[in-house]
């Protein structure tokens, strides 16, 4: 009896898992098909005929490029800073006692508790205090607010990953600290360090929320330039961005696997 | 002579906690020291404040002769052989052994050969382009001891040097470390709780216990004159008599009437007083005999009991003697088996110069 109850549970189990991957999967492949319908109009599934006529519209239209130039510009930027603030914390959380390290990871990551939108509002109202009104540095403003906290994590983990008596051992061979910082920390950390860099890259790349808050007139992002056109003429369009962003994380997240898998090969992985 | 370390009156405290409480101690050049006690006593912070990872909050070190308030660990030309050898697992082990010399200012062009002399020191020619990772532990091991010794520190430190090996290795690596260290000539100083690692490699043995040094001397005085329980009970193993003393019959031995009613002749202490005392006799200074074998007209104590087990080591034997004192152990060399039956009357004769007394309060 016990035994079929257990049977049924793990059945269940597999039944769940397999509606959960169609949940997260079929949106997504709905879309992809919806980017090469040849029709003008939302029609029913599947279409009758394929075309790239929505990533050519995409590509000629002036007001999506500038924003996909802005998007990418403004990710880089945003990923340098907040690798660099990333990595200084981290090297300083890694050396605080266990407990005042507990709190200010805390700390550091409510940026991802707090709404995005009160976030965004927050910082407009602030920065126009401060009387900084250009569009591109208020979005980058909010994009390192909303990127820190996964470069301080990222990085958290791989530092507390190295043992202690390394950065020692350099200590004791005659090595001052930024010596062995750059010759043991950040080497064996690399690899926290990289994952955070594109974990920020993806995460500014993707966000609307506070982004919406933060622009102007000239200074959009993609992501804001998407929504506001969908409200004023939907077409499918939409769906052909859909498809290059997908495309762009996937690469991302397979150069990712790259780097940390490669290492592991050499046996240098995250040292753990 | 000259002495590479001073400790005076050094004390550090963790918050509440006393690490160490006053340890005064020199170090001779040409010397090898080993701090010996159970964890938690102060000796591997007494390591960090030698090569600089904590300040003491009161006395003074100094490391020929110089200073050390205030020093990092890269102004004091120490070395350290971690526990688990802190070998750098990205770099190769000529970057490794390397690593010391190119911030001690050697000439970049010497250190190839310096590397290389190094390795051949501890017999690990051509492993220059190796990583740490794929190495075994005796050979991490010898690494991290060629890079410590390789910019040639006024003093070198050792901690658990060995505790990271299994036992066989252990033993060959030992005799190994000995002889580098003495090719070398270093002055050493080797933290660790494995009593038999401190009295091999060691010249003289700082036992220390809660923070502070019970007792300094060679290995031998330490093994045979204890001059407290605690260095008699962790150095060795030791048989223990409770009870009171009382004058013997010349000024030189007393007797100890063990609470079980037998009386014991040993060594008198420096003071006598009523309270309780416990006496410590080495298993190895316990002579199995027949149990009236007093008669022999010497003064040897005798005690007796049943012999409950007998365990045999291969190189020695060890009886477990079951007696109104307790449970006592007498270890002979085996020399073609065990001599008595199991549940056997033995008695157990041990000379009076062999018996060390402590009040029992100390403990």
């Amino acid at each position: 009896m016990g035994r079929k109850i257990d049977d049924l549970f793990s059945g269940l189990g597999r039944i769940m898992n397999g509606f959960i991957v169609c949940f997260l999967a079929v949106p997504l492949i709905v879309t992809a098909v919806m980017a090469f319908d040849a029709r003008s109009y939302l029609g029913p599934l599947p279409p009758p005929a394929l075309s790239t006529r929505w990533f050519s519209k995409f590509f000629s239209d002036d007001y999506f490029l500038r924003g996909l130039g802005v998007s990418l510009e403004l990710a880089l930027i945003t990923v340098c800073f907040s690798v660099c603030i990333g990595v200084i914390t981290a090297v300083a959380l890694a050396r605080s006692n266990s407990r005042a390290r507990e709190l200010m990871t805390t700390l550091f990551l409510s940026p991802l508790i707090v709404p995005p939108v009160v976030t965004g509002f927050a910082i407009l109202i602030f920065l126009s205090k401060l009387g900084v009104v250009n569009g591109f540095a208020r979005l980058l403003c909010g994009h390192l607010i909303i990127t820190i906290p996964y470069t301080i994590r990222a990085t958290l983990n791989g530092v507390l990953g190295i043992d202690k008596s390394l950065t020692e051992a350099a200590l004791t061979l005659g090595a001052r600290e930024r010596h062995a910082f750059w010759d043991i920390t950040f080497p064996l950390a690399r690899t926290g360090i990289i994952c955070g860099g594109i974990f920020a890259f993806v995460v500014s790349l993707d966000d609307v929320a506070i982004s919406i808050m933060l622009t102007d007139a000239k200074t959009y992002t993609l992501p804001v330039a998407l929504v506001s056109s969908m409200r004023a003429n939907f077409d499918l369009t939409l769906a052909a961005v859909s498809v290059l962003l997908m495309g762009l994380t996937l690469a991302l997240i397979l150069v990712l696997e790259k780097t940390v898998g490669l290492n592991q090969v050499i046996g240098q992985g995250t040292f753990r | 002579m000259d002495r590479i370390v001073e400790f005076h009156d050094v004390v550090k405290r963790f918050g509440q906690t006393m690490a160490v409480g006053g340890v005064t101690f020199s170090v001779a050049s040409g010397e090898t020291v080993s701090l010996l006690g159970p964890s938690g006593c102060g000796k591997t912070t007494t390591l960090r404040l030698i090569s600089g990872f904590e300040e003491p909050d009161e006395g003074t070190i100094r490391i020929a002769g110089e200073s050390m308030k205030g020093k990092r660990p890269y102004e004091r030309n120490v070395g350290l052989l971690f526990q688990h050898y802190a070998l750098f697992p990205h770099m190769t082990v000529a970057e490794n052994i390397g690593y010391g010399l190119k911030y001690r200012g050697w000439p970049k062009a010497e250190i190839p050969a310096r590397v290389a002399e190094m390795l051949r020191l501890v017999q690990l020619q051509g492993f220059e382009p190796r990583r740490p990772p794929t190495m075994s532990g005796g050979q991490q091991q010898r690494v991290a001891l060629a890079r410590v010794l390789a910019t040639s520190p006024k003093l070198v430190l050792l901690d658990e040097p060995l505790s990271a090996l299994d036992a066989k290795l252990r033993e060959e690596l030992r005799l190994e470390l000995k002889q580098i260290l003495s090719a070398v000539g270093s002055t050493t100083i080797v933290v660790t709780h494995d009593q038999d690692e401190a009295m091999s490699l060691a010249d003289r043995i700082i036992v220390m216990n809660r923070g502070c040094i019970e007792q300094e001397g060679t290995p031998d005085e330490i093994y045979a004159e204890p001059r407290t329980s605690f260095v008699a009970g962790f150095i060795g193993r030791a048989n223990w008599f409770c009870g009171r003393l009382g004058k013997g019959p010349d000024g030189a031995f007393v007797t100890l009437t063990t609470e079980a009613g037998s009386t014991l002749r040993m060594r008198a202490p420096q003071k006598i007083d009523d309270g309780k005392w416990r006496a410590c006799v080495r298993p190895e200074r316990m002579i199995l005999t027949r149990p009236d074998a007093k008669s022999d007209g010497r003064s040897d104590n005798l005690v007796s009991g049943n012999l409950v087990d007998i365990v045999s080591l291969g190189g020695e034997i060890h009886y477990v003697v079951e007696g109104a004192d307790g449970r006592l152990l007498a270890v002979e060399p085996n020399r073609g088996g065990p001599r008595v039956n199991k549940g056997e009357r033995v008695g157990l004769s041990f000379q009076p110069e062999d018996c060390v007394a402590f009040p029992l309060a100390e403990a």
